[in-house]
């Protein structure tokens, strides 16, 4: 089993009263493990409805999802995954290090071993010295880093992050991106979707692009860019597939 | 267990950081001291009335924060978002609803102790003794009061909104405390299918008036025989346990 994430031919209706609309249409996709995989595609593309699929919050009616070779609906398959969702307001009269304690216990850990890994993840997000504020006094910046360091409390095989960069000040969002790849170094798969092009192209191996519930093109993004013959940057390029596909 | 007990505790330490609970403790305070500053004006019977009004106070107080602190409790984190993540991790729907309901139940527990002795303190301030049993028994039976409150309130808000949650549950309450014994005469005169009908509404209905001490306390009736606490535990039980069953269902279908 050498993919992370894998979808086949995966279906996904948004019923409105008497209105249907097709949230993700016959999509097949494979991560494999080890890589990081930008999930792009502008707004009502379908990525958060299949983001929902992969965290096991809805269930394949039509078409299979499987993450590190198991459902993502069963808890066992979501022992090694982490999720930082977009924009999270999380319990604002907790501080960090109580929030991550509660994620930590949730995972099943405690003691010095939670203890030691929640000191180690706030050095990463760089909130030592805000560890005991409540989260209410936060920044949104400050919030999206307590956020990632929950996404890593289990010390997860396969992150899911939804628009990691949303809100970063420069210096925040250069930290995150080192954080991604040292991930990647220890060989976690990190799938995350984004409209922050640019960072996309900076740290991805592979990327996918959808438009209304369809893949449009999926591939490493060396390939991607240069698939018409002239290499072009990765926004050109996806402008003008989600144009053409329009 | 552990994961029960982190999200239990995450929802515990919010409450005590919030303002609610201690504007709580203070209109009772205020109000009990009011009420017992009565007797230095020979007021006759003042240690009844403190009784009666004491323990509806702490009831109340308790029921309110009970009632808000659950049905807020879903609502709110797929409003924030943080839903995501806590289904992301490796825990079971059941897991979540099952540790909501207990942080719901520690935190209304948590404001029920105190306002119980704050309640109690100031019964035995009149100096005219009290049975401790009796004092006991109430307490017992609010506590278990708290977990119903706080089950079928987290219960209704699994598929509704907070606002829509506490409203229903405030007129369940109303319903069962003002018309269930007219229900049950209604029930009992009945036949046929509508007695078969008034009947499951009758059993369905939670019966808050198990968990009232008031005038049992007021007028210093005799303690309640073991067998009626027993009972009211097992049917307490029972009752939570079929909500927390129904409620992980309703949120293991919910389009979230």
């Amino acid at each position: 089993m050498n993919e992370a994430i894998k979808i086949e031919h995966l279906f996904h209706t948004y019923h409105t009263g008497k209105i249907s609309t097709d949230a993700i249409n016959d999509m097949t996709l494979s991560v494999p493990k080890g890589q990081i995989f930008g999930f792009l595609g502008p707004n009502g593309a379908g990525k958060t409805t299949t983001i929902k699929y992969l965290l096991g919050i809805f269930k394949p009616k039509r078409g299979t999802v499987a993450v590190l070779g198991g459902s993502p609906s069963e808890v066992e398959a979501r022992q090694k995954m982490g999720y930082m969702p977009e924009n999270a307001e999380y319990y604002k009269y907790l501080t960090p290090r109580e929030l991550l304690r509660m994620y930590g216990g949730v995972c099943g850990l405690g003691g010095t071993e939670l203890e030691k890994r929640i000191d180690m993840l706030l050095g990463t997000v760089d909130l030592i010295k805000e560890s005991d504020r409540i989260l209410k006094t936060f920044s949104k910046g400050m919030k999206q880093r307590v956020s990632f360091a929950q996404s890593l409390i289990n010390d997860p095989d396969l992150l899911i992050l939804d628009e990691p960069t949303g809100g970063l000040d420069p210096v925040s969002r250069k930290r995150m991106r080192e954080s991604l790849l040292a991930l990647k170094r220890e060989g976690k798969t990190i799938f995350f979707s984004s409209h922050e092009l640019s960072e996309v192209e900076l740290i991805s191996d592979s990327i996918a692009i959808v438009n209304r519930g369809r893949l449009l093109a999926e591939g490493k993004v060396s390939d991607i860019v240069t698939l018409k013959g002239e290499k072009q940057s990765l926004e050109n390029y996806f402008l003008e597939i989600i144009e053409e596909a329009a | 267990m552990k994961a029960v007990l982190s999200i239990a505790r995450g929802m515990y330490l919010e409450l005590f950081r919030r303002k609610d609970f201690y504007v709580m403790l203070i209109c009772m305070l205020a109000l009990l001291s009011i009420l017992a500053s009565q007797r230095y004006f020979n007021v006759e019977g003042i240690t009844r009335y403190l009784r009666d009004f004491g323990y509806t106070v702490v009831m109340l107080f308790s029921f309110l924060i009970a009632v808000i602190v659950s049905a807020s409790q879903i609502p709110w984190e797929i409003e924030s978002g943080t839903i995501y993540p806590l289904i992301a991790k490796p825990v079971s729907r059941l897991t979540i609803v099952t540790a909501k309901f207990f942080g719901s139940f520690m935190t209304g527990g948590a404001a029920f102790v105190a306002y119980y002795a704050v309640f109690v303190l100031f019964c035995a301030a009149q100096g005219e003794g009290f049975s401790v049993v009796l004092f006991a028994q109430a307490f017992y039976l609010g506590i278990l009061f708290i977990a119903m409150v706080s089950a079928i309130s987290l219960f209704f808000s699994v598929f509704m909104t907070m606002s829509a949650a506490v409203t229903i549950m405030m007129l369940v309450y109303f319903f069962v405390v003002n018309f269930g014994d007219a229900l049950r005469k209604y029930v009992l005169g009945s036949e046929g299918i509508q007695f078969i009908f008034g009947c499951g509404i009758y059993y369905l209905l939670p019966h808050f008036d198990f968990f009232d001490m008031r005038i049992r306390l007021t007028h210093e009736w005799g303690v309640l025989p073991v067998w009626i606490l027993v009972a009211i535990t097992a049917y307490t039980g029972v009752y939570i346990a079929l909500l927390i069953f129904c409620s992980s269902a309703l949120l293991e279908k919910r389009e979230l």
